[in-house]
């Protein structure tokens, strides 16, 4: 490149060239990389939740999805599973989440009171938890075993203390479970 | 300079500088709003014009779940201006109900037994557990009838009157005891958070008591009725979600220390 | 020499003063909430603390040290006398008065929130009114640099604007508009609650409302370090810029796509269309494109200074560089801390990675990197390249300087690479302790230690930093000459319309704020029934 002062016009246009061919690079780097973005996001099912639901947080516990008897998981007819949750200062319930390994699990959650946000560890879990709104989450484990689920976000005071678990069994384990009916969970083992 | 010669297709730059953007929103919009939503398969959407709807997050009211009723569960609603603004006339109501009450938790509030000390308790912790009583949410062979008869109207008024006496020291005293590591530091990874963010010592959640000077065998039994799920009116399992976790040994602790506590060190009121 | 140093002089002195009350409290946190220290009695001084450092280091040093920087540079770029001088010191004291009002509840426990509030948190209103004045009194900064740059023009018609001059009031304007989304959401929603006029508030739009002034204000906060990288550093090393029109045109796309992008920091939220996801995702890969471009210009123009130097060869030149000129060496490690700041921040832009580091300790490293790093160690260059101007006195011991530098430069690493780390772990953000005893999170223990270690590294190079500063106030006086900066290889007489003002630029910035932010805002604020209950924090 010219660096002579009395460059003149040619050392203009050099520049200019130089410039304009790392401007046509890095708009490339940034168009394949929003791309690829994209392309990861359908096809490792990593999508943001599709739609915005709304709830009353201050009556979660009167009725409907997030009263306290429907909270846990549940299996689908379809094999697949559905976990409702709540995050209150300061815990999540159930405070044990429990689910089967290689299934399709839905996780509904919301917040009873202020933001919280549900983290599990070891996956790319991770979802806020703000009152009013319902989160969505689709997640699946391959692995069985315990991961810890701490709140992500300052809750107020106790926030440090607000650490959930999520409990991975064998899929002929849940099935097992399953049939008595009504909510799993695995709090109180 | 004029706006004039710059806001005109005839300025190059105006020209592309805004083709380039519309151009840059439209494309990600079509992806985003129509592209993406068809392309995840998992999804139903009725039309595209849902799908547009949907990505563009038009708040919908969640589907209509029908869950079995618990009967034993909280149906009271709380906030944090529940009861937060109290006027002497309630008060003064508050005080001719409470005479009821004087037998089991004393003339000032203050009881003899171990029923629970009231005086200047939080109005919304009075408030919500008579209503608790009341509707069955939670049981007690004396409490209970007591609570049967109550209105809305008298529940209200025995709440703010109870929460507008002094807080005075507690009648059975015992030496103070040094904190226990679970009512500090609660067990992080146990999902226990200091007693305190919640009862009062560092902050109040809306629903929870102050408990210090109250009785030693009155809260353990509560928290081991909690830890065994036979007291249930806790919203959403709050506490059983703590106490569950809480070994007996230190249920023992926390109810030991707060008993001995005097009641100057709740720092927030309500 | 300057006109005003005084008022130069009084906003970074604040600026910095504050900087090393709320280096020590980010020093302090590290350390509590480490295997080095001992839990707390009262998570809730933690938090006070957080609250404290948050806000300082997000809205009050970083605005004084571009108002200060931003009035040398009008004065000096435009060579002339600054219009509304009574004005700039209203501003300060504004922003004197707001911090004031602004700690003491914070500094009482009565406003631990986190300088991010979230709602339905609510603290004392104090807190907020104070954080509203303190943006207040930097709009008054805004005004006067976009007058003073009008009077310029109308005494220099058709005459190229200096390049920093331009770059400075691009940066004012950003601001301006960035700050209304915060702005927005404490007016009309959180102090309303907070004073009792309101028992509800929409935390979900608060979240979208803060987004709007979350992500911008970061480019605010980088545009004294942009203003330094091609203004500064080429004048200071011995080189020359080497293209005045890049220059340009990068500050031009900071302002345009810095603003419709926050919402990445939603990627989360259950608030948020997907759609609009999606926009403002890739609207975040495009920001990248003006840090792109510098990166390339910068070095290119660093090589003009290597080879007027007498480098050579294809990596040669590098060698031939002033390395033991302070400019040079703040530059390079800036430079570095924003490869690495940059390449996090690529992940936080994609929803797809950011779903495995969202609100991990991760973030905060990355921010520390970016900001702390990145940035602030060119305020640091920025200070002592302008403190002789300021003073009448010379800067000697340049030793000092660059040991401090490079104690920041050791610093920042040594904090936020393990802080990156325990982030892929899964380490959730702002906890006033950890129970590292338990074998879960044991394996993190020793990363958090060696941010810890990094911390008080950071805290002496901070330290070290003021005592540069104020020695510098008293060393023997030399007159520093007129303030200069950096000229083009090809320094341009005139530039094209659009490139000498900002019109249209901050019409293509408004115009994709309403696109990318009208229809959520407008929607959410619509919908009945999503307001929730306050929840007030602490002891009332």
């Amino acid at each position: 490149m010219s660096v002579q002062e009395d460059g003149g016009h040619r050392g203009t246009e050099i520049a200019a060239r130089t410039e304009r061919r790392w401007a046509t690079i890095s708009v490339i780097i940034i168009v394949a990389m929003a791309l690829l973005a994209a392309f990861a996001g359908i096809h490792r099912a990593t999508m943001p939740q599709p739609r915005v639901e709304t709830t009353d947080p201050s009556r979660l516990h009167l009725s409907g999805e997030f009263a306290e008897s429907n909270l846990g998981s549940v299996l689908e007819a379809n094999g697949a599973v559905t976990v409702r949750a709540i995050g209150q200062q300061y815990s999540f319930t159930p405070a044990c989440i429990v689910v089967p390994a290689e299934t399709p699990i839905t996780l509904r959650a919301t917040s009873a009171d202020v933001v919280h946000g549900i983290l599990v560890q070891g996956t790319n879990i991770n979802t806020m938890l703000v009152p009013g709104y319902i989160s969505e989450q689709l997640m699946r484990f391959e692995k069985t075993g315990d991961y810890l689920m701490p709140c992500q976000e300052f809750c107020s005071f106790g926030h440090e203390g607000m650490w959930g678990k999520v409990r991975v069994i064998d899929q002929a384990k849940f099935a097992e479970l399953a049939k008595s009916g009504g909510r799993l969970s695995c709090v109180g083992q | 300079m004029s706006a004039r010669d710059l806001f005109t297709f005839r300025n190059r730059h105006f020209t592309t500088s805004t083709g380039i953007t519309a151009a840059i929103f439209i494309v990600t919009a079509i992806a985003g709003f129509i592209v993406l939503p068809f392309a995840q398969h998992w999804l139903e959407f009725a039309s595209v014009w849902d799908a547009i709807c949907s990505a563009a997050g038009v708040p919908q009211r969640p589907a209509a779940v029908a869950a079995a009723q618990d009967k034993r569960v909280s149906e009271v609603v709380l906030t944090s201006h529940t009861l937060s603004r109290p006027n002497q006339e309630a008060i003064g109501r508050g005080a001719t109900l409470a005479q009821r009450c004087a037998i089991c938790h004393g003339p000032t509030g203050i009881s003899r037994a171990d029923s629970p000390n009231l005086a200047g308790q939080y109005a919304a912790v009075i408030y919500k557990e008579l209503h608790d009583f009341r509707s069955g949410a939670r049981t007690n062979a004396v409490m209970s009838p007591f609570a049967v008869n109550l209105t809305d109207r008298e529940i209200a008024d025995l709440a703010v009157y109870y929460a507008y006496l002094p807080r005075l020291p507690a009648y059975h005293p015992t030496p103070q005891l040094p904190k226990p590591n679970i009512v500090i530091y609660g067990a992080p990874m146990r999902g226990i958070a200091p007693c305190g963010s919640c009862h009062g010592s560092l902050d109040n959640k809306t629903g929870s008591p102050w408990l210090e000077g109250q009785s030693e065998a009155y809260m353990k039994a509560q928290l081991q009725a909690f830890a065994a799920a036979e007291r249930r009116n806790d919203i959403s399992q709050q506490m059983r979600n703590i106490a569950r976790a809480m070994t007996p040994q230190e249920i023992e602790e926390a109810a030991a220390y707060y008993a001995s506590q005097p009641p100057d060190i709740v720092k927030a009121v309500d | 020499m300057l006109a005003n140093r005084k008022l130069i002089l009084a906003h970074f002195w604040l600026a910095f003063a504050v900087f090393g009350v709320a280096l020590m409290l980010g020093a302090w946190q590290m350390f509590i909430r480490s295997p080095l220290g001992t839990w707390l009695s009262n998570p809730e001084l933690y938090y006070r603390s957080l609250t404290a450092h948050g806000t300082v280091m997000g809205y009050v040093f970083p605005t004084l040290v571009a108002m200060g920087f931003g009035y040398a540079i009008s004065e000096s770029a435009l060579e002339q006398r600054l219009v509304g001088v009574r004005w700039g010191w209203a501003g300060l004291w504004l922003i004197v008065i707001g911090s004031i009002m602004a700690v003491i509840p914070v500094a009482l426990g009565r406003a631990s929130v986190l300088y991010t509030f979230y709602p339905p948190l609510i603290g004392s209103p104090f807190y907020y009114i104070g954080v509203v004045l303190v943006v207040v009194g930097s709009w008054i900064w805004v005004a006067l640099m976009s007058i003073n740059l009008r009077v310029w023009r109308r005494a220099n018609p058709g005459k190229a604007v200096p390049l920093a001059m331009f770059a400075n009031v691009a940066g004012s304007y950003l601001w301006a508009w960035t700050a209304l989304g915060a702005a927005l959401e404490l007016l009309l929603q959180i102090i309303p609650v907070s004073v009792g006029l309101k028992a509800t508030i929409d935390a979900g739009l608060a979240r979208v409302f803060f987004s709007w002034t979350l992500h911008a204000i970061v480019y605010f906060w980088l545009m004294p370090t942009y203003i330094a990288y091609y203004t500064i550093v080429p004048r200071a090393i011995g080189g020359r810029v080497y293209s005045d029109t890049m220059a340009r045109i990068s500050f031009i796309l900071f302002l345009v796509v810095a603003m419709p992008i926050g919402m990445h920091h939603t990627f989360a939220d259950p608030q948020v269309g997907a759609g609009f996801k999606f926009i403002h995702s890739a609207f975040t890969a495009l920001v990248a494109l003006p840090t792109l471009l510098t990166v390339f210009t910068i070095c290119a123009s660093v090589e003009i200074a290597a080879r007027l130097r007498g480098g050579r060869g294809m990596f040669g030149w590098i060698r031939a560089l002033p390395w033991d000129n302070p400019m040079m060496l703040a530059l390079a490690f800036s430079f570095v801390m924003l490869g690495f700041g940059g390449a996090g921040g690529l992940i936080n832009m994609s929803y797809q990675l950011d779903s495995s580091i969202h609100n991990t300790q991760w973030i905060t490293g990355h921010f520390h990197l970016i900001f702390g790093g990145a940035i602030v160690i060119m305020y640091f260059a920025i200070a002592y390249d302008l403190w002789p101007h300021l003073t009448g006195r010379e800067l000697v011991d340049l030793r000092l300087i660059r040991t401090q530098l490079w104690l920041w430069f050791v610093g920042m690493i040594v904090t936020t690479f393990p802080w990156h780390w325990v982030g892929i772990l899964g380490m959730p953000r702002r906890m006033a302790y950890f129970d590292f005893g338990d074998p879960a999170i044991a394996p993190q223990a020793l990363s958090v230690t060696f941010s810890a270690i990094g911390g008080f590294i950071l805290l002496t190079s901070g330290i070290l930093f003021l005592v540069i500063l104020a020695r510098g106030m008293r060393s023997p006086a030399a007159e520093a000459g007129a303030y200069r900066f950096s000229l083009a290889v090809h320094q341009p007489t005139t530039v094209p319309l659009a490139l000498n003002t900002h019109a249209l630029w901050v019409a293509l910035m408004i115009a994709l704020t309403i696109t990318n932010y009208g229809y959520p805002i407008l929607t959410l604020a619509m919908t009945e029934g999503t307001s929730v209950p306050a929840v007030y924090v602490g002891a009332q």
